[in-house]
């Protein structure tokens, strides 16, 4: 195989996706080791290392002495080329084995505009798209956790057990399970039947659904016993004590996160009611800072990198971000290692930080405040004021940067043109300041970037239809118009990707078809403009008759049955009514970590508490809703 | 500022990395190292490196030549020791020398370098025969163009830059020795010699079928290692 890989190699633009040989890789020997397992990334070599995920997935298994894990990304499409031409099938970059080989592959699903790759790489690995195919024979176990298994259904025919929440833990009782049905001699069904009785996997062949007359679902149950009729999800309670990777792979392609990553706190308390991360990865858990100061100091040494980046859903909401960054930087400044901060809250402690951090202003700085009127901002619940914003700006400006972005999301529920005015006017406020401040005005910069909303499941506006293309299409004109002028940058994201996300975002299992049917059109890399077609996915819902727009722009009611139902988040349904019922009054609703517990039901749903570092908590009340 | 010259091989994995990609690589190893490498001063410092010709992607290369400057002096072979203990598959440390502080960079001295080309027999559709090559030797001209960054055709005479070139084997297809031109005076790339060799004689190979190895580098007759 290797003399065949050097011949295609040379054939493609960027072999070092393909070559392996990272330094901090694992490689095992083959033959020794009891469970093989490929993980699987359906996005290109550069997206996928960047994912911090992968990194604690790989070396919590391959602490194992009796697994190995080794990655696999999506081929670019010129590799693809050369594998099907040269039948060369999808392989590993460590062992270089094909995946077929491999005893369970697991597919991280993070975005849905990665689906048709998952459906690609299964196929280039010369494995049988669905589960009923596959079953009985010597096929790997196909699973797959992350985000977008909050909703399964679209891929449900596809992918053997899901693995929902976080992955630390429930890996290796995966992998527990998995070697002991194997010593047992269990059959296909028996081994599905045992993982299905893990707390957090979901086998969906042992879920019947049933449809009412007007398409909308009238059951989901399981169809065997033993295995729970609501699936919940895996929370790390101990977030301090948890395996995390000091050791992580260095990619060796420039990568689009290319740095150390130390995350600092998982999950966010913030309650945006848009936002899915902000339910899934509840509660919050903040890290001490001694433990992330060792982290540090293990990581620059085993890795050698320049930069280290404090990850998490909102770094400056992080209790001690102020004297970690000072100490870090105080650490590991002389030997050239920079801190940076993904993301900024809307606020001017968060710019201070940033120019801690920045010693040079050369890049822009970034902040979402989401809505461009008070009045739709606290109904998504986004805790930012214009006042927040303005001090952010003027300690940006004052502080030496002259570029500011602002995201926006438009077509958010509730959304009025007088709201799309107030993004106008917000911009051009900022960029009044900005002229008030910068001295070189020929650099002043405020750029709007306006993304689409996608209803998702488990929120707050899981409800909630999407615009239409055509009206999310006029949304952006009227920007446009309004958005031109020296020192305004208007930017857009294509309403065409946005509705294919959200009809797979609340799609269900009658999706299966026209996925398959979009990839054997040719849709790859569907999140990448350069491939995606809208074209191909609407031929594929004409074949197989699925009207997409029922699941993009419907309304669902309270007592209607979602598809995601019997996948259980923690956040409770009547809490998440109730976040709805509020938005539409437009009432806030605090932030958990100021000491008040706002009743979403998962702390005593999932026996998990939130923590801060230094030990304070937060009461988790009762559901008493 | 002490300064080392790195004599190092860039194989296997590493191979498919291009440049700016090797830089950083570099950069990480020697953190890794623990080496007291020096940083450049400005707003952005980079660490004070210097190449004598950067690989293309693909190219397996026995002997390239790197400058770095530390902060502080570092053994030659303690050097060398520590940086491959952290270097990725494929980089590997053959030689370190000391370079004096006011000498030349080395992508200033290069002015040529060694190839050896292995194409697969089955890759081959007709033999080369000793002669073609030398009648292809003793040609006044060979005229080959190249895209410009503009987008333009450009048509040179690498005929100058093609110093040698011979057959070194004829076992599992054919494998030849080069030597050409290398450096910012003249620069003749291996396929490019090739694919002119292989148009004189006849022959239709792809290019993008030869193996190539960079042997050496040197400055005159004197390697840079």
């Amino acid at each position: 195989m290797d003399k065949q890989l050097e011949k295609i190699l040379r054939r493609v633009q960027k072999p070092g996706r393909y070559a392996g040989g990272e330094w901090n890789a694992v490689r095992k020997d083959w033959s020794s080791t009891y469970i093989k397992m490929a993980f699987a990334f359906p996005d290109v070599y550069e997206v996928g290392m960047s994912h911090l995920g992968m990194q604690i997935l790989y070396g919590a298994v391959n602490e194992r002495e009796d697994a190995l894990l080794e990655r696999v990304f999506a081929p670019w499409p010129d590799m693809e080329e050369q594998m099907r031409k040269t039948g060369l099938p999808l392989f590993s970059l460590e062992s270089r084995k094909p995946v077929r080989d491999f005893d369970i592959i697991g597919f991280t699903l993070q975005y849905e505009l990665s689906f048709t790759n998952i459906l690609n790489m299964l196929d280039l690995a010369g494995i049988p798209l669905r589960t009923e195919d596959r079953a009985g024979d010597d096929f790997p176990l196909v699973v797959a956790g992350g985000p977008c298994a909050f909703n399964p259904e679209p891929l449900a025919e596809f992918i053997d057990a899901f693995v929902l929440g976080e992955g630390e833990e429930i890996v290796n009782e995966l992998l527990d399970a998995y070697l002991e049905s194997r010593r047992r001699g269990e059959g296909w069904r028996e081994m599905l039947l045992r993982l299905a009785r893990i707390d957090g996997i979901y086998v969906p062949s042992f879920y019947e659904v049933e449809y009412n007359e007007d398409g909308g679902i009238k059951s989901v149950t399981p169809t065997v016993g033993g295995v729970p009729a609501l699936v919940k999800k895996r929370v790390v309670a101990d977030i301090e004590n948890v395996y995390f990777p000091t050791r992580p792979v260095v990619p060796a392609i420039e990568s689009v996160h290319d740095r150390a990553m130390l995350e600092v706190q998982r999950g966010c308390t913030r309650g945006c009611r848009f936002c899915q991360a902000g339910v899934i990865y509840r509660p919050v858990r903040e890290k001490e800072p001694e433990t992330l100061l060792r982290h540090a100091r293990e990581i620059i040494g085993a890795t050698g990198y320049g930069e280290i980046s404090l990850t998490s859903l909102s770094t400056s909401d992080y209790s001690r971000v102020r004297p970690l960054v000072s100490d870090l930087t105080r650490k590991h400044g002389d030997t050239g290692v920079n801190v940076s901060l993904p993301s900024l809250r809307v606020d001017a402690f968060s710019v201070d930080l940033a120019k801690e951090v920045q010693k040079v202003r050369r890049s822009s700085l970034t902040f979402a405040p989401e809505a461009g009127t008070q009045r739709l901002r606290d109904v998504i619940n986004k805790g930012v004021t214009e006042e927040n914003l303005m001090e952010a700006v003027t300690a940006a400006f004052s502080g030496g940067w002259q570029a500011i972005k602002l995201y926006f999301m438009i077509g958010l529920p509730t959304e009025t043109d007088a709201d799309l005015a107030g993004i106008v006017e917000l911009a051009r406020r900022v960029l009044q300041r900005g002229r008030e401040l910068v001295t070189a005005r020929g650099r002043l910069k405020v750029t709007v970037s306006v993304s689409s909303f996608v209803p998702k499941s488990h929120t707050p506006f899981q409800w909630e239809p999407q615009d239409t293309m055509e009206e999310l299409r006029r949304k952006q004109a009227f920007l446009r118009e309004r958005l031109r002028g020296k020192g305004l940058v208007f930017n857009w994201h294509d309403p065409e990707t946005s509705f294919i996300e959200a009809v797979l975002s609340r799609g269900d299992r009658r999706l299966a078809g026209a996925i398959e049917a979009a990839w054997r059109k040719g849709s790859r890399f569907d999140g990448w403009s350069e491939f995606f077609d809208l074209n191909k996915w609407l031929a594929a819902f004409d074949e197989t008759g699925i009207e997409p727009g029922r699941y993009a722009h419907r309304r669902y009611n309270y007592e209607d049955i979602l598809p995601w139902d019997h996948i259980g988040a923690g956040v409770s349904k009547k809490y998440l009514v109730k976040e709805h019922r509020r938005a539409m009054d437009g009432q806030t609703t605090h932030d958990c970590r100021g000491g008040r517990c706002p009743g979403c039901g998962l702390c005593p749903t999932l026996a998990v508490k939130p923590y801060m570092a230094g030990g304070e908590t937060v009461a988790p009340v009762q559901d008493n809703l | 500022m002490p300064r080392y010259r790195i004599i190092y091989s860039k194989r296997g994995p590493a191979r498919y990395i291009s440049h700016l990609d090797l830089v950083r690589a570099l950069e990480r190893s020697m953190r890794r190292a623990g080496l007291p490498i020096a940083f450049s001063e400005g707003f952005n410092p980079h660490p004070r490196m210097s190449f004598a010709a950067p690989l293309p992607v693909g190219i397996e290369g026995l002997a390239e030549v790197m400058d770095v400057e530390m902060t502080a002096p570092v053994p030659r072979r303690d050097l060398a020791d520590r940086l491959n203990a952290a270097l990725p598959p494929g980089l590997a440390v053959k030689e370190v020398l000391e370079v004096a502080d006011n000498a030349p960079a080395p992508m200033a001295v290069l002015d040529k370098a060694a190839y050896i080309v292995h194409l697969d027999a089955d890759d081959l559709p007709a033999p080369l025969f000793e002669c073609t090559v030398e009648e292809f030797l003793a040609l006044d001209k060979v005229e080959v163009s190249r895209r410009g960054k503009n987008g333009r055709e450009k048509t040179r005479d690498i005929r100058p830059g093609i110093i040698k070139m011979e057959v070194q084997s004829r076992v599992c297809g054919l494998t030849m020795r080069l030597e050409l031109k290398t450096g910012s005076a003249m620069n003749v790339r291996p396929e490019e010699a090739m694919t002119a060799l292989f148009r004189h004689a006849g022959i239709p190979v792809d290019p993008v079928e030869l193996e190539i190895t960079r042997m050496k580098l040197f400055a005159g007759d004197s390697g840079l290692d």
